[in-house]
Order: C-alpha cells, then structure tokens, then sequence
C-alpha cells in the first residue's frame, strides 16, 4: 500500500479535490461574483474529464474492496462525459433559477458527490463498498431533486425518490445480508465461488436484483420514476435517466456476470420476464404522455427493457453491447432532454401540444430533437439504431429469438410515440408555435456534441471493437 | 472512389449542397443537377456492366468489401449483378423524374428535395449491398423518409397515412430484422464464421428446419413493402396522401425493395423454406393480384385505383418469384422494372391532372382529352401499356410470368396461374373506365376548358418514364438476356 | 427467295403511323392524307408483286407451296422456348396481304372524302396506319405469340377507332365494350398458346402444323376431364378467334363498334379484322385437324352454322343500315367458321378449307363495298336509319348501282364473286354434314333477303323526308367503290384452288350443278320475297312481322344478349364482386391493421391507472413484485 498505488484512484480522489474546491471557493467568491462558480465547475470537470482518459493500470486496492479496470475505468469516463454535457447544458438554468438563489456551489457539490458515490459503486470489490457508494449515489440526488424549494411538485418529487430509495437500499441491504448469510462472505470474488443455488441465496439474489433494478427502473420498480421526472429540475431528470441509471446498469451487469455468474440458468429467466414487462409497460405509458419529461421517462424505462437483452446474451458479447448502448443512450437521452430544457427555460413550455410548428421557428433545436428521438427509437444511420441492433444480436447469440421479436414489436410501438413528437414539430404549424430563440454558448457546445454523438458514434465502428476488447475484463 | 460507392456519395453531397440553398431556384437546380450525374452514373454502369460481365464470371461485379463492424463480422460489402443494375437504373430515371415533377414545390422546398435524395440514398445502397447488415441499414433509410416527405407535403389525411405507411413498414422491417438475424446465426453451419455476407451465406447449407422457420418471417418483413395481401393496406392510403413526386419513388422504385429483398435474401438464402412455403405465399398472391384488380374497378380516387392496380401488378412479382423458375423470376424482374416506370408515370400524370383540375375523383373529371391532350394521350398509353399491351414493357414482363408460371405442371399450379392470368382482363376493364370517364366523353366542368397545357418540366418528366417502356416493350431482348445470365446462381438452391 | 420486300409492307405503314403520330399538331390535314395513301399505295403495290412472285413463280416446288419463313428471336422464355418476330409467307398469308392492302387503300381513298374537314383528320389516319401495319404483322406471323401480339395491337387498334368520335359516350362505350370483350376471348387465346408452349415446346407454326400427323399426336398424349391437352389449348385458342370474329356468344361487340366512322367499320369491323378468327383457325387447321380427329373442329362447324343462323335473323329486324350489316358480317363469318369445320385435309378433302378461304376473300371484297356505299349514303343524309332513307337511286346512281352490284354477289347472283365462294361452302358442307348444309342454304336465303331488304329501303321505296337534296359522293369516294364493284364482280372467276388448300398442293373444283342451282334458287326466293315486302311501302312486312310476334321482337332485340351480359357484368361482377372487394378491404383488412395500433392506444390508456402517484402504493408494487418473483422463479420456473 505505498502513494502510487492511490493513483489507481485517480478519478475519485479528482474528483473529491473538485468538490473540495468548491466548497473553498464558495466561501471566497463575492456574492455578486457567484455566476463566475459555473464557468469555474466547466472549466474543473472538463479538465477532470480529459484527464480522466490517461491509461490506468488494473489492479485492487484495500484488500479487493476497491477495484479497477480498463472497462470500469472507461465507464466512468463515459459517465464523466455525460455529466460534463449535463452541465454544459444545465448551466444557463443553474445561473437563473439556481445561482441567483445563492445555492449554487451546493447544487454541484451534491451533484458531484453523487457522481462520487457512483464511481465507488462501479468500482466496488465487495457488498460493502458498493453499498456505500449506492447510498452516496442516491440520497445526494433526492435532495437535487427537490432543489426548486419553490415548487411544490418539485419537493414532491424529492421526497417521493427519498422515500422510495430509502426502501429500495433497504431491499437491498437485506439481499446483500442475506447473500453473506450464505456465503459468509463480502467479497465479489469470494462469494462468486460460494454460490449455491439453495433457495434462501436466490432470495438474496432477488431481492439485491430488486434493488439495483429500481434505480435501473426496471418494471415493477419502476413507479418512482414518472414522477420524479416530472417534479425533478431536467438537469436531474437527466441525470437520473442517464448517468445513475447506466451506472446502476453497468454495476447489475458486473455482478450478474461476475458474482452470480453461476446462478444464470436462474436470473436469466427472471430477466427474460423483467424485460419483456418493462419494454411493454414502459412503451404502452410512454404513449399517451403529453408532458415531455413524463414522456421521456416512460421512454427510458422502455430503454431499460432493450438493455436487459443484451445482459440476458451474456458473456463478452452481452458485456459489450450493454456498454455500447449505454454509451449511446447516454448522448441520445441527453440530446433529447438538452433540448427540452432549452425550451423550457426559454417559454417554460413542456408539453407535447406546445411543440407544435417548432421546425418552422426554431429547425436547429427540432432537428437535433429529431435525431435524438430517432437514436432512442433506433432507425438508421443515427447510432441509437446499431446499439439496439446489437443488443438484439446479443440475445439472438443465445437463442432468444421470441424474446428479440417482442422486443421489435416494442421498437415499433415506441417509433410510434417518437414519431408523434417528430409530427409535432414538423408535420403541425401549430397555433402559437415557440418563438425563435437563440440558446447561450454552453447550451450551444453542450447540444453540438449530443448531435456529434448520435452521428458518429454507430457508424465509427473502431468504437465498438474497443470495447469489446475491454469488455473481456469480466470474462 | 469505386463506381458503385458513388451512388451514396454522389446523393449525399447533394444532400450536404442542399443544406445551404437558400429557396426553391437553388434547391431544384442542386437536386436536378445531382439527380441528372446520378442517371448519368447509372447508364455508365449500364454500359461498364455490359462489358465487364463479357470477361467477370463472378455473381456480383464491381465488388468492394470493407470490414465495418469486424466482431460482427458486418462488412460494407458491395456489388451488382445484372438485376441490380436494372434497378439502379430504374431509381435514377425516377429519380431525376420525380425532380422534374416537384418543380413547383413551393413549401420547405430544401427539406422536400433533401427528404428525397436521402430516400434515393437508401434504396441505391440497399440494390448494391451485398451484406445483410448493410442491406438493412439502407432499407430503413429508405423507409424512415417517407414519414416526413408525406406528413409534411401530403394531402387529405396525411399524418394518418404517414404513421400508418411508416408504422406498418418500418414494423415489418423490425421482423425482417429477426429473420436475418436467425440467418445470422445459422451462417456458420458448415462451421464456418458467422456472416451477413450474402454470397458466404449462400454456400452454406443452412439447416432445414431453421430455414423452414425463418423463410416466413425474412419473406413477410420484405413483402410488405412488396404490397403483399393482406399487408397491403398501407399503400393507398399512403399513396394517395403523398406528393406526386412521394409517390412516384414510392411506388415506382420502394415498393421494388420487397420483391428483390425476397429474391436475393429469402429465396436465395433459405432455398429450403422456398420450397416447403412457397404453396401458401402463392396463393396470398395470386388472391392479392386477382383481388387488387377488382377492388381497383370500384374506386373513384385516380390515386386509389393507381395503388390497388399496383397491389395487382406487384402480387404478380411475388406470384412469379414463388414459381421458383428462371422464366418467371425473368419476368419478375422484368414486372418490377416495368411497373416502376408505368405507375411512376400514372402517378405523374395524376399529380399533373390534380394540380389543373383540384379533384383526383374520376367522376368529376371528364373529356380531359380535349383540354389536356398530351398529358391525357400519355395517360391513355400508360393504360395500355398497364393492362399488358404488347409494344409496351409490361407484356414482355406478364408473358414471362405466365410462361414461367406454367412450366409447374400441377393443378394447384395451374388454378393459380389461370387466376393470376385473368386478371388481364379485370385490369383492362378498369384501366378503361378510367380512360372512357375521365379523359373521354364530353367535357364536364366548363372551368377546365381553360386549365393550363403541360409544361416543358413536366413534359420532360413524362417523356423520361415513358420511352423505357417502349423501349423494353419493343426490344426487350438485351435487357432479358442481362437478367437471365444473373439468374444461374439462384436457381441452384430451389431446383 | 429475297423476303425484304415483303418485310416492307408491315414498316411502311408503321412509318407512316410514327411520322403522323409524332407530328400530329405540326402536319396539315391535306398533306397527312396524301401521306397515308401513298404509304398504302407502296404497300399494296409490294403485296401484289409479291402475290404475283409468291404463286407464279417461286412458290411452288413439286406442286406444293412451300411455305417461306424468316425470323429472328424477338424475346426468349427458356433455351428452346422464346418468341420469334419475322414473316411467314404460304398461300393465304399472301391472300390475305391481297385482301389487307386492296381494302386498306380503298378506305384510305374513300376515307379522305369522308372524313374531309374532320377536327382529328391526321389522327384518323395515323390509327388507320396503326390498324394496317398491326394486320399486316398478324397475316405474316411465323408463331402463335406473334400472332398474339398484332392480335391485340389490332385490337386497339379497333378501340381507338371505334372510340374516335370520343366525346360521344355511345362511341366509348362501345370501343370500351368491343375491347373487354375480345380481351376476355383473348384470355383463352392466351392460355391455349401457354398450353401448347407447354406440352409442344415450341410456338412456331412450321413445327405445330407439320402434317405428319404422328407428331402431333404424340403431343395430345396428357388428357384433362376426358379431353387431350391439345384439344383443350385448340378449343380455348378458338375462343379467342370468336371472339375476334364475332361468333355467338361472343359477338355482342360488333353491333356496337359501328359507332365508329362508317370507313372504319368497312376496313374492321367488315373486311380485316374480323376475319382474324377465322384466319387463326385456317392457321392452325393441321392441328384441328389430326389432333383427336378433329374434336375442336366440329366445334367450329357448328358454332359457326348456328351464329351464320342467328345474326342472318337478326339482321332481318334491324333498322340501322350499319347494324343490318354488321350482323351480315357475323352472319358470313359463321359461313367461313362452318367451311372450315367441314373441311377435309388432304385434295379435294379440303374443299371446305380452300371455299372458307375464298369467301374470306370476296366477302371482304362485297362487305366493304356495302360498308362503304352504306357510309356514302349517311355522308349524304346524316342518318343511319331506314326510315330515313328512301327513293336514293335518283341522287346518288353510282351508290346505288355499287350497292346493288354488292348485294347480288352476297345474295350469292351468279355469276358474282359471292356466288362462287358460297357455292363451294355449301358443297363443302353437303358432303360432310347434312344438317349444316340444310343450316347453310337457310341462311343463304335470309341473307338475300335481309340484304336487298335494306337495298329496297336506301334506294327505292317511299323517299325520305330530306332537309337538302341529297347528292352524289364526291370522286375520292366513289372511285373506290367503282374498283371493289369490280372486284365484286370478277373476284369469283379466280382459281382459288389452285393456289390455296389445306395441303398446299391444289386441287381441281369442279362444278356441282344440282347444289349451285338450289342454292342460287334459295337466293332469289329471299330477293324475290324482299321485293314484294319493301319494293314499295306496303303493310306486308309489317303484317308479317305481327303475325310472328315475340319471335320478331325478340329477334329485334338481338335475343336480348346485351341485356345478359350487362347484367352479369355490372349488376354481379361490379356490384357484387368488386364493390365487396372494395369495401372487404377497407373494412376488414385495412381495418385489422388499423385495429392493432387502437388497439395498442386502448390498452395503455386502461392501464394507466396503475400509475396512482401515491408512494405508498409504489412501495407496495415493489415489495409485491420483489416477492411474487421470487416465489415464481424459486419455486415455480425452475431450470
């Protein structure tokens, strides 16, 4: 245990420095100078961000607790990207709603430290660091979630995610108790070679499985999501559909390919269920939603089901395609709730109804709107459709030709709701359509790279083929 | 840059070109332009193909292979055979004739062409592909335009007819997507690699009971856009809500997709599943050609009775296709081109007759022969040459499919095939009441004794469509000849 | 022997169509004129020529006509089996370039007066040289798809022309009417050729027609429902004719084609086209002959004898000139169909054949010189009907004497051409058939009588009530009906046997008295009958036609066909089949589709309701589903 080997922690202890700067900048900015903290956090994260992308070495730390790996390593850069865009795209709300309440340096401290949380959880070598680094992911966020103090359904909201979190770890915890129980063990590692399928362990496994599943909200764990969404600021809507919600995915994947490994003739069949439950309830809710945030969760929470099919291809292939659409899902989500935070800051508008014609005023935000609902519904050449189609390979790979046919099926629904969104703003004029606006810069560059994203991504096959190699780490 | 590439290159600049235009002037000179190298390309190729196939034994020519995905083993993987190269042909001339047609697009003139040209990108690439994955990533292309071009530009109920068109296809689409990947699975058989390449594929004996179970669903994802009965719905709707220009590349050059996506994928690829199908999909076709004709007859809608003849002619390419024989997959082939250009042409003609008299319903027309003579005259060889008329290329395309179709000496056969031939006198007699109401007789409406006459763009638009149908129709021999000699490979795996 | 004159006589008339064609708005009427006769000129003079080389100096070879073929493959099937374009010359495809180009140019001239002043002057012409060509091409043939082909281009050729006037409705409802028809007929046409394609291997007229016998019939080898392949593709190739030729039941398009210019119906719809049928059959005799003994051949004869029977009293009741010869035509026509089911092979066996062929030849010669005497005589009162006519002979002599002239011959007048070749038919049938014969000589007496019924009617009798005197065509029309009274009268005294016979050898005809002079006496009873009815108005007809009652009425009603046929046409296959087809496809099929997407809607909407927004019940839903998975795939799903 000497000084170098905290490198390995690199990201983390970054990131901590970040937070901690901030706290000390908080203290030292002017009141009147506070704006300048968002153009500070940027500034940090982006440079944690590209720094975050210099090779680490794999190996663990504290006896197995914390581990890394190039895979892990590149997850966390993905996420980082992900929050740097969140960012670039929540700036101009932060400095209207937020900074000018003088609660700014808070809301990117608990952001970050949820972020935090997340990077343990995913590099967690046993139960004990990964819950930790789940509540430290979660309980952050609630409070985000409620950060409109002004709103009443933002509180709502805060407190309905709370509530529901506070239960879900709970499950949890008793899985994970339950798992030592049986294995008297905490360690990933050992218990991967412990397992029996005696039933109390399945119970373990279902009811860890259950916890982690409601923050991919996975039906029926889902409920809370609609909701929060709807309360939540974007910025942490987003946040929830992307950043912890694929960080919730890539810690399930880890564990169901490492550690329970040995069990999947038994959570194969539960996911074959889950995930056609959660594409059909996510798509046939996603339909009749008028509110945009509403309707993006639903739309989410279907995404949640086509992921489950590349978990249930297993193995390497199964590893890489999550991870590729994760990836992917990440910028096309991101897009998609880029925009309607644009427009909601601008006219406070978040309906459907109130789209209507917004090609004729505004064509750059329709079409990147356009582009990111065509990614989440998968048609080419936009990427969304390769990492749907390599999903479908995944779980075709292992014979699961019924379970990709529902799962067109669910395509097919779903184009119709984004369709929907599209004929909004294209196909309708629209009585009082949105005015013309132009967005700030950091809206702006935070828009171009979800579009950049989208683009390149799926046809920029070399992407890919990375990380399938990485993805051999838990093979 | 190889010759083939082109075609996605050459539209996509276009497309990036179009993007900076700024009104209708510079956004039809761009697309006409891009449009013209691309007949230009096209007839080039024509003419390189001639020459190469002379020398070039092999399946496909002019092949390229770049590895895409390589874990997938998903290449960009093209190339062309007789048959391709037909069909490229036939989507250039559409093509530029659809830009001739939208002369006058007044609304988002730059997305209307943009939307266009990348629906032309999708269907080029799709003809050339010779690799599954590639294939269906230019079908969907072609397809997802649709949505806008009609919603957007369409008539009547257009955003019903734009969801349901785009829906049913891209669903359909979505199933093909497990048949290929069921074919996918089963490439390595032979204990080979797995691969989307179609001519690896076409080597392996895939096992029988794979292919009798995902025959089926690789036939039905592409006859759908074939207009397959029952799953033909989509089309008169969609039809008549989409711009004549929509239409005419729908119609004249998407709808071909099914047909070829059968033959080259379903057919060629799961020979066994044909063979122990083939019964059931022929006689949903042979009802579909039989009951498109009838169902033409009662229509008022010119658009809806263009959509249901094409329901008829096009039943007759998967009929033919299903024959499993060199003749009929001949005039399949030949089916598909010849309908391309004629119903490309019907639909022209009917926008142009729209856009003069604001009614597409026979009954209210009347007598257009003598305020608008040459478009009527062009209608009523179009007719002709739809109900199968020889000296036009829709007999030489039909004489081949009945031919083909009686070489199976079986009674099931031929009740099918006599139901399929009678049809040429259902189509006659509503081809004719349209002529006889609507051109004929004395003009009904005194406001079109002065409705404009044809106008040079359109007169060229017309004239693109119709010579190669004389043309075939006359001399049909080189072009059957190019097709047959593309025809040996497939025929080994049904014979 | 060098055929590329004969090659000439199908293009020039096809340059002719494309020139008038392509420059129709840029041509004067005068010059189109003038462009279509000298083309036709070109042509007829080339068919003669060759007429002349073909049975006087080439085409015999030890006493038989060889028949000449040459072609190229125009569009191949298979390897063995594809379709030819060339020329096929023997004996009656020359006859009948003679018959083509003689009436064509007649009509051509005739038409240029009659038409004169007309709007589509240059369209006329242009569809008449459409017509020709397409005639010339199904004369000269070499296989059964060629054939096919010009078939139809004749067949619009025919609908475009009966359509010209087409802004009357009557006139497009006609043309409509004659080309469903004969496309119905040619279905079977269609699906014979498919069958013998099938079983023969080849289309080729040479290969099919190839006397010895043993060949064919290996051919009629596979049977269905007690008859031979063969016998089927004959008989279904024999539907297509009549419906061509206008043979009952497929006849009800004639009537009506006569909607178009009277010029058109005399080159047609009289001479032409309609003879096409007859033509296909006398084509493709050798098989109707040998393959089961002629099976499809007697039907032939006795469709043919009962068709001469009914148009012969229909065309009695008729009133409208053009309609009383159109059922004439049909009426001869069953005269040529019932020639050739009678008819032998070999020798003198073949006398049906070859008198078929002959009154093929002088009907068309008397038929168009009635047409175009009886368009002379409209050109001059604008009226097709009887009871309009009257007392002409005065004004119009040389229509009058033309017309006469016609009508004896078809009246069967020695020593007229008609005459000639209808003596031979009814001896053809006398040696085969009785009863036909009995059949034939009947109608032999309706037709004088139908015929100089409507003579008396234009030319004697009451006059009619004229705004303006009528006048006597102007030369353009009358030279042609000058030179086809001519042929009327001398075209009998031509040999025919000696150039044309089932065998293409020739045979010696000769005179069979007692037959001749009962025939000629059944044509003069019906003359004689027909003058003391119409010489001069007198109630007799009427009175006659009371005392017969239905039989009259029904008959002046065409025995109600049209009726029949509108009703199952319009009332059952449009109203019934394709409305419901319509209707089954929105409804059901497109309903289906659409049903699946509401029905997708309906359901997220009833299930919306699990979302309550209520914590408490969230949590529930969790622990539920957390537990209820568990025990399923615990207990239940286990593997």
């Amino acid at each position: 245990m000497n000084f170098s080997s905290f490198l390995l922690m690199r990201q983390e202890i970054a990131l901590l420095a970040i937070i901690l700067l901030l706290v000390i900048a908080e203290i030292f900015i002017p009141k009147h100078k506070k704006v300048s903290i968002i153009h500070l956090v940027i500034f940090l994260f982006g440079i944690h961000t590209i720094v975050g992308f210099f090779e680490i070495d794999e190996s663990n730390l504290f006896g197995g607790m914390f581990r890394t790996n190039h895979l892990i390593h590149f997850f966390k850069n993905v996420l980082n990207i992900g929050v740097l865009i969140l960012l670039l795209q929540s700036a101009d709300w932060i400095k209207e709603k937020i900074v000018n309440q003088n609660k700014g340096s808070e809301f990117f401290i608990l952001l970050f430290s949820s972020l935090l949380g997340i990077y343990f959880m995913i590099s967690a070598g046993d139960f004990l660091m990964f819950y930790l680094g789940l509540e430290l992911s979660t309980l952050p966020v609630a409070a985000l979630a409620a950060y409109e103090t002004m709103k009443r359904i933002s509180s709502e909201s805060g407190i309905k995610l709370i509530l529901s979190s506070a239960f879900a770890s709970g499950i949890t915890l008793f899985g994970i108790s339950i798992l030592y129980a049986t294995t008297g063990s905490i360690y990933f590692s050992e218990i991967a070679h412990m397992l029996t399928s005696a039933n109390l362990t399945l119970l373990g496994v279902v009811l860890l499985f259950a916890g982690i599943s409601f923050k991919i909200s996975l039906v029926p764990f889902h409920f809370w999501t609609a909701d929060v969404y709807e309360g939540a600021p974007i910025s942490i809507a987003s946040y929830l559909s992307v950043i912890s919600k694929g960080a919730a995915v890539f810690i399930l994947m880890i564990l169901l390919f490492t550690v329970l490994q040995s069990l999947a003739h038994f959570w194969e069949n539960i996911i074959y269920v889950i995930a056609i439950a959660t594409m059909f309830i996510g798509n046939l809710f996603a339909l009749r939603q008028q509110n945009m945030k509403r309707f993006l969760a639903f739309s989410s929470i279907a995404q949640a089901g086509f992921i489950l099919l590349g978990l249930i291809g297993g193995s390497q292939l199964g590893t890489a395609t999550v991870v590729y659409f994760v990836l992917i899902y990440i910028f096309s989500n991101l897009a998609a709730f880029g925009v309607v935070q644009a427009i909601s800051l601008q006219t406070g508008k978040e309906n459907i109804k109130d789209y209507e014609g917004l090609y004729r005023t505004n064509p750059k935000l329709s079409l990147v709107l356009m582009l990111a609902l065509f990614s989440l519904a998968g048609i080419p050449p936009v990427a969304g459709f390769f990492g749907k189609f390599f999903l479908f390979t995944a779980a075709a790979s292992k014979g699961f030709y019924f379970l990709v046919f529902l799962a067109v099926v669910n395509v097919t629904i779903s184009l119709y709701y984004y369709l929907l969104v599209v004929r909004a703003m294209f196909l309708r004029k629209g009585d009082n359509p949105i005015p013309f606006f132009r967005n700030k810069i950091y809206m702006r560059i935070g828009l171009v790279i979800t579009v950049l994203g989208i683009l390149l991504l799926g046809i920029y096959s070399p992407l890919y083929d990375y990380i399938y190699e990485l993805s051999s780490a838990f093979n | 840059m190889d010759i083939l590439s082109l075609f996605i290159v050459v539209p996509a600049l276009t497309v990036l070109v179009l993007i900076f235009t700024k009104n209708l002037k510079q956004a039809r000179m761009v697309a006409l332009a891009g449009s013209l190298v691309q007949l230009g390309m096209a007839i080039n190729l024509l003419f390189s193909y001639i020459k190469e196939r002379e020398i070039n034994e092999a399946i496909m020519v002019f092949t390229k292979d770049v590895v895409w995905f390589k874990n997938f083993n998903i290449h960009y993987n093209i190339g062309v055979d007789g048959i391709s190269v037909a069909l490229l042909l036939l989507t250039a001339i559409v093509v530029l004739a659809g830009v001739f047609i939208s002369w006058k697009m007044e609304d988002l003139p730059k997305e209307f062409f943009i939307s266009l040209i990348v629906l032309s990108i999708g269907v080029y690439g799709f003809f050339i592909s010779i690799d599954l994955f590639t294939m269906f990533v230019f079908f969907e292309i072609a397809v997802i335009p649709m949505y806008l071009l009609i919603g957007i530009w369409g008539t009547g109920p257009r955003e019903f007819s734009a969801m349901k068109l785009t829906l049913m296809l891209m669903g359909a689409s979505a199933v093909l997507l497990v048949g290929i990947l069921g074919i996918y699975f089963n490439s390595n058989a032979d204990g080979g690699a797995l691969t989307f390449n179609i001519l690896e594929i076409a080597k392996v004996n895939i096992p029988v009971e794979a292919q009798r179970l995902f025959f089926p669903i690789t036939f039905i994802g592409f006859a759908v856009i074939g207009a397959l009965f029952p799953f033909h719905t989509w089309s008169p709707d969609g039809h008549a809500s989409a711009p004549t220009a929509v239409s005419m590349l729908h119609a004249g050059v998407l709808m071909k997709l099914g047909g070829y996506g059968v033959f080259r994928v379903a057919i060629f690829l799961l020979p066994e599943g044909a063979l122990h199908w083939s019964w059931f999909f022929i006689i949903l076709s042979a009802f579909g050609v039989i009951y498109g004709a009838f169902a033409a007859i009662k229509q008022t809608d010119l658009k809806y009775i263009n959509a249901y003849s094409s329901v008829s002619h096009l039943g007759l390419v998967l009929f033919a296709l299903l024959m499993l024989n060199k003749t009929a997959w001949n005039g399949a082939i030949l089916q598909s081109l010849s309908h391309g250009f004629m119903t490309a042409l019907f639909f022209a003609l009917i926008g142009m007759i729209y856009g003069r008299t604001h009614t597409r319903d026979v009954t209210k027309l009347g007598g257009l022969l003598k305020v608008i003579p040459f478009i009527s005259a062009v209608y009523v060889i179009a007719g002709l040459a739809s109900l199968g008329l020889p000296g036009f290329s829709g007999f030489v395309a039909e004489m081949n499919i009945f031919v083909g179709a009686f070489e199976k000496d079986d009674i099931f056969y031929r009740i099918a095939t006599v139901i399929a031939v009678s049809a040429i006198v259902v189509t006659a007699v509503y081809i004719l009441r349209v002529v006889g109401i609507m051109l004929m007789g004395p003009v009904k409406n005194e406001a079109y004794l002065n409705i404009e006459r044809v106008r040079w763009y359109e007169k060229l638009g017309i004239l693109l469509l119709l010579l190669p149908i004389i043309a075939i129709g006359v001399a049909p021999l080189w072009l059957s000849e190019m097709i047959l000699k593309s025809l040996d490979p497939f025929l080994k795996g049904v014979l | 022997m060098n055929l590329n004159h004969i090659i000439l006589i199908p293009l020039i008339p096809l340059a002719v169509f494309l020139i008038l064609g392509l420059f129709y708005n840029k041509i004067k009427p005068a010059v189109s004129g003038y462009v279509g006769v000298l083309g036709l000129l070109i042509s007829t003079s080339l068919a003669f020529y060759s007429a002349y080389n073909y049975f006087f100096v080439i085409g015999k070879t030890e006493g038989v006509y060889q028949t000449i073929v040459e072609k190229t493959v125009w569009m191949n099937f298979t390897d063995s089996l594809h379709i030819d374009m060339g020329i096929l010359v023997d004996p009656i495809s020359v006859m009948m370039l003679i018959v083509v180009s003689v009436i064509s140019l007649m009509v051509h001239i005739y038409s240029r007066g009659y038409m004169k002043g007309d709007p589509g002057y240059t369209k006329y012409f242009a569809f008449l040289s459409l017509f020709t060509f397409s005639m010339y091409g199904l004369v000269l043939a070499t296989n059964l798809f060629q054939i096919y082909i010009f078939w139809e281009l004749v067949g619009v050729s025919s609908y475009l022309l009966i359509g010209y006037y087409y802004t009357k409705e009557s006139a497009v409802a006609a043309a409509k009417k004659a080309f469903v028809v004969t496309r119905f007929a040619d279905l079977g046409f269609l699906i014979g050729i498919l069958i013998i394609g099938y079983y023969t291997g080849t289309f080729d007229f040479e290969t099919l027609n190839n006397p010895e016998g043993t060949s064919i019939l290996n051919w009629a080898s596979t049977s269905f429902m007690g008859l031979s392949a063969l016998t089927w593709a004959l008989v279904l190739i024999f539907i297509g004719g009549a419906g061509k030729s206008a043979m009952f039941p497929l006849h009800i398009w004639l009537p009506d084609a006569m909607e178009g210019p009277t010029p058109v119906s005399a080159l047609i719809h009289a001479a032409t086209m309609v003879v096409a049928g007859v033509y296909l059959v006398a084509r493709l005799f050798p098989m109707y002959y040998f393959i089961e003994d002629g099976f499809a051949l007697n039907i032939v004869a006795f469709v043919g004898a009962f068709t001469a029977l009914f148009a012969a009293v229909i065309a009695i009741t008729q009133t409208d000139i053009k309609r009383v010869l159109a059922f004439s035509t049909m009426s001869q026509l069953g005269y040529m169909m019932l020639a050739l089911g009678v008819s032998g092979y070999e020798g003198h066996e073949g006398l049906g054949y070859m008198a078929s062929m002959f009154h093929l030849f002088t009907h068309a010669m008397f038929k168009a010189l009635l047409f175009l005497c009886a368009g002379s005589v409209i050109h001059a009162i604008h009226s097709n009907y009887l009871k309009d006519m009257g007392g002409l002979r005065k004004y119009m002599p040389i229509t009058n004497i033309t017309f006469l002239i016609a009508a004896l011959a078809i009246a069967g007048v020695p020593p007229l051409a008609g005459f000639w070749s209808k003596d031979e038919i009814l001896v053809a049938a006398f040696e085969h058939n009785k009863f036909l014969y009995i059949i034939g000589l009947f109608v032999a007496g309706l037709t004088a009588f139908y015929i100089f019924r409507i003579y008396f009617g234009i030319f004697w009798g009451k006059e009619g009530a004229y705004k303006n005197k009528p006048h006597e065509s102007p030369w353009s029309m009358t030279t042609p009906l000058l030179i086809l009274a001519f042929l009327s009268i001398v075209g009998g005294f031509i040999p025919f046997s000696e150039f044309i016979s089932a065998d293409q050898a020739g045979f010696e005809t000769h005179m069979n008295y007692p037959l001749a002079a009962i025939a000629v006496f059944a044509g003069l009873i019906g003359i004689g009958l027909s003058w003391l009815f119409y010489k001069k108005e007198n109630e007799l007809a009427d009175k006659f036609a009371n005392r017969l009652g239905v039989l009259f009425t029904s008959a002046f009603h065409k025995f109600y066909f049209d009726e029949l046929y509108l009703f199952v046409t319009k009332k059952i296959l449009f109203n019934i089949i394709a409305r419901s087809a319509a209707r089954f496809d929105k409804k059901y099929v497109d309903g289906t589709m659409v049903g699946i997407g509401n029905q997708t809607v309906n359901t997220s909407e009833k299930i919306k309701g699990l979302q309550s927004g209520k914590v408490q019940d969230y949590a529930f839903a969790f622990i539920a589903g957390a537990v209820v998975i568990a025990i399923i795939f615990i207990y239940i799903w286990t593997n």
